[in-house]
C-alpha cells in the first residue's frame, strides 16, 4: 500500500519511525510464518528419520536423513492403495457436484417457474444442516441400501452434501454465477434455434468455467481431507482412503512415528500442489461464496 | 443469500426498459410464454438428478434424525419403539450433556474468538507491509487446506509427554514442572485440542479480511491519518467499520462450525480423558456409532441442529440489520 508522506509531529524523525514500525510489522509475521511452518516442517522431519534416530528422538527436527520412508509407508504401509482410494472417491464427487449443480444452479437462475424460490432455499438448508443431524439415519440408509462399504457410500452422500458442501454450495455458487451472466447470449443461441439444453451446454457452460473451476477446486479439497464418512461408511480395509488410513495406521502402530509422517506427506503433498496451483480460484471461492451469503 | 431476490429485479426491469423490446413487445411476449410453458419441464429436467441426491442423502436423513429421536432404537431390532420426547428428558436430566455443553461453549467462544482476533491482527499486519504479503498469505492459509487427520497427528507429538517441543521448551525456560502429557490430562486436553484447531483455522479468516481490506478506500485512512488519528483510532474507526460485513461473516462460519465439531475430538482425545472434553457432536456419535443408542444419539444431533439453526437465524438478522 502506498502512502503520503505521514505528518508526524514527535521528534523521531519519520523515516526512523517508519523503519521502526515494519521491522515491528515484519517481526509479527515472521513469528507467525514459524508457529503455521514447524508443524509442517515437523511431518517433513520425521518421515525424513532413520530408524535408531525414530526410538531415541523421533521429533528434533532434522537430525538424520533416510529417504526410504516413503516408499516403504507406500508399499509396506499400505498408503499407495489409500492413496488410490482417495482418488477413486475424490474425483466422481467433485464430477458428480459439477455436473449436477450446473445444472441446477441454471435453471434456477435463468428459468422462471412456480416454486422456484422454495426449491432454492430446501438446497439452502442444506448449507445450515451439520453432518451431525443426519450421520446417524445416513448409516442405516446406507446400511438398507446396500452400499455401506462401497466407495459410493461416501460419493453419494459427498456429492449431496451431507457432510458439508456438495450440491447445496454448488448450486448457491452457480446459481449466483448465471445470474451474473449475460442473457444476449443465450438469446441469441434460442434465436438461431438451439433446445434449451444445447444452450446451456454449448454457450452457458463455457462460460461458467471459472465459476465451475472454484467449486471444483472447493469440493476437492473437502473430499479428498474429509475423516468422518469414510470412517463411519467404510467401516473395512477394502476401500479405505487416507484419512481413515492414516488414522487408524497411527492408532494400531503408535510407535513408528517415520511411517505416520510419511503417509500424511502422501496425503498433503497433492493438496499443497493443487493448492499453489489453484489458490486464487480457492481464495476467491471461499470469499464470493462468503460475502454472497 | 438476501441481496439476490433484489438482484432478480433489477435485471428484468433493465430487460424490459429497453427500447427495442418496447418496440416488439407483441411477439415478444408471445415467444416469451411459449418459451416459458417449455421451460417449466426443462427447468424439472436440469433440477430433478441435483434434487434427488440431496432429498434421499440430506433430507430423508435429516426427517430421519427426527424420528430416531423419538424411538429407543438400537440399530439392531426390526421394531422401532416410540417412546415420545423421553430421550429428550433423558438428555436434560444427564450431567454429561451439560459437561459437553460447557465444553462446546468453550470451544465456540475461545474458537471464534482467537482465530477472529489473530486474523484481524495479522490482515490489518499484512495490508500495511510495503512487500511479501502474498508469501505470508500463502504461508497462513496452509494450515487450512491440511487433512485434520494430519493436523490432529502432528499436535499430538507437538503435545507428546516424552519427545514433545512444548514440554521441552517449558523445561528450557525453567517452567519444567507445567510439562504434561497435555492431551491425557484432564485439565488440559480440551484447550490443547482447541489449540489445533484454532492453529487449522485463523489464516482463513486472515485470508478473507485481508481480501475485504483491498475494497476499502486508503483515502480516507490518509484522512484520519491527517487528522491526528492514531494507528489504534485508524483502525477502529475507519478501517473496522469498512470490512464490517466480513468481520461479522467469518465470525459467524467459525461460530455456527463450532457447534458441531467431532473430528478434531475423536482424532486427538477421543472425548476424554474419561468424558473431559467430550463435546455435544462428539456425544452423540459415542450414543449413535459405539453405545448403540441411536434414538439417544439422534436427540442429542437434533439439540446440535436447532442450536446452530439458531445461531444461523440470528446471523441473519444480525446482517440484515448491518445493511
Amino acid at each position: 500500500m502506498e502512502r503520503g508522506a505521514p505528518a508526524v509531529v514527535s521528534g523521531v524523525s519519520p523515516r526512523v519511525k517508519n523503519i521502526g514500525a515494519a521491522a515491528f510489522k515484519y517481526a509479527i509475521l515472521i513469528l507467525f510464518a514459524v508457529i503455521t511452518l514447524y508443524p509442517l516442517l515437523l511431518v517433513v522431519s520425521t518421515a525424513l528419520k532413520d530408524p535408531t534416530d525414530i526410538t531415541t528422538d523421533p521429533f528434533a527436527l532434522f537430525t538424520s536423513l533416510d529417504v526410504g520412508t516413503l516408499g516403504d509407508a507406500w508399499t509396506l504401509g499400505g498408503f499407495g492403495g489409500y492413496a488410490f482410494n482417495t482418488v477413486y472417491i475424490t474425483l466422481p464427487t467433485v464430477a458428480g457436484v459439477i455436473v449436477l449443480s450446473t445444472l441446477a444452479g441454471y435453471a434456477l437462475a435463468r428459468f422462471e417457474f412456480p416454486m422456484r424460490n422454495l426449491v432454492f432455499f430446501t438446497f439452502m438448508l442444506g448449507l445450515m444442516i451439520p453432518f451431525t443431524s443426519v450421520m446417524i439415519p445416513l448409516f442405516y440408509l446406507l446400511r438398507d441400501l446396500q452400499l455401506l462399504g462401497s466407495l459410493w457410500a461416501v460419493i453419494l452422500p459427498g456429492v449431496a452434501g451431507s457432510a458439508g458442501f456438495g450440491v447445496p454450495l454448488g448450486v448457491f455458487l452457480m446459481r449466483s454465477f448465471y445470474q451474473d451472466l449475460p442473457g444476449e447470449l443465450a438469446e441469441a443461441a434460442r434465436v438461431d434455434g438451439a433446445t434449451e439444453f444445447q444452450v446451456f451446454r454449448r454457450v452457458m457452460l463455457p462460460l461458467s468455467a471459472p465459476g465451475v473451476a472454484v467449486l471444483g477446486v472447493l469440493v476437492f479439497f473437502q473430499t479428498w481431507n474429509q475423516f468422518l464418512m469414510p470412517l463411519l461408511f467404510l467401516p473395512g480395509e477394502e476401500n479405505r482412503p487416507l484419512s481413515t488410513g492414516l488414522y487408524i495406521f497411527a492408532s494400531g502402530r503408535t510407535q513408528e512415528y517415520e511411517l505416520i509422517a510419511a503417509g500424511s506427506i502422501i496425503m498433503i503433498v497433492p493438496v499443497v500442489i493443487i493448492f499453489v496451483i489453484f489458490q486464487r480460484q480457492f481464495v476467491k471461492g471461499i470469499t464470493a461464496g462468503a460475502l454472497k451469503g | 443469500m438476501a441481496g439476490s431476490g433484489t438482484n432478480v429485479v433489477s435485471r428484468s426491469s433493465k430487460e424490459s426498459a429497453g427500447g427495442i423490446g418496447r418496440l416488439t413487445r407483441g411477439r415478444r411476449g408471445r415467444a416469451a410464454r411459449t418459451i416459458r410453458q417449455g421451460e417449466l419441464r426443462t427447468a424439472a429436467l436440469f433440477i430433478a438428478p441435483a434434487l434427488a441426491l440431496y432429498a434421499l442423502f440430506m433430507l430423508i436423513p435429516f426427517a430421519n434424525s427426527i424420528y430416531f429421536s423419538l424411538t429407543n432404537w438400537n440399530g439392531a431390532t426390526a421394531l422401532k419403539e416410540f417412546v415420545g420426547l423421553d430421550n429428550y428428558i433423558a438428555m436434560f436430566r444427564d450431567p454429561t450433556l451439560y459437561l459437553a455443553l460447557r465444553n462446546n461453549v468453550v470451544w465456540i467462544v475461545l474458537g471464534t474468538a482467537a482465530p477472529v482476533v489473530l486474523g484481524l491482527m495479522l490482515a490489518l499486519v499484512l495490508w500495511t507491509v510495503p512487500r511479501g504479503a502474498l508469501f505470508f498469505r500463502t504461508v497462513f492459509f496452509l494450515p487450512f487446506i491440511l487433512p485434520i487427520v494430519v493436523v490432529g497427528l502432528v499436535w499430538g507429538w507437538i503435545y507428546h509427554p516424552l519427545f514433545g517441543v512444548l514440554n521441552r521448551v517449558l523445561a528450557t525456560v525453567g517452567l519444567e514442572s507445567l510439562g504434561r502429557g497435555w492431551l491425557g490430562d484432564a485439565s488440559t486436553a480440551l484447550v490443547a485440542t482447541l489449540v489445533a484447531a484454532i492453529w487449522g483455522a485463523f489464516g482463513f479468516v486472515t485470508v478473507l479480511l485481508y481480501t475485504a481490506l483491498q475494497n476499502v478506500n486508503t483515502d480516507m485512512v490518509d484522512a484520519a491519518k491527517v487528522d491526528g488519528a492514531t494507528w489504534f483510532e485508524r483502525a477502529r474507526f475507519v478501517v473496522i467499520p469498512a470490512i464490517a460485513p466480513v468481520l461479522t461473516l467469518v465470525t459467524a462460519i467459525t461460530l455456527i462450525g463450532g457447534f458441531a465439531v467431532i473430528d478434531f475430538i475423536l482424532i486427538m482425545t477421543g472425548g476424554g480423558p474419561g468424558n473431559a472434553s467430550t463435546v455435544l457432536g462428539y456425544y452423540a456419535y459415542e450414543n449413535g456409532f459405539e453405545l448403540n443408542r441411536l434414538g439417544y444419539g439422534s436427540a442429542l444431533s437434533m439439540f446440535i441442529t436447532v442450536l446452530s439453526l439458531v445461531a444461523a437465524v440470528a446471523f441473519v438478522k444480525f446482517r440484515e440489520r448491518e445493511r
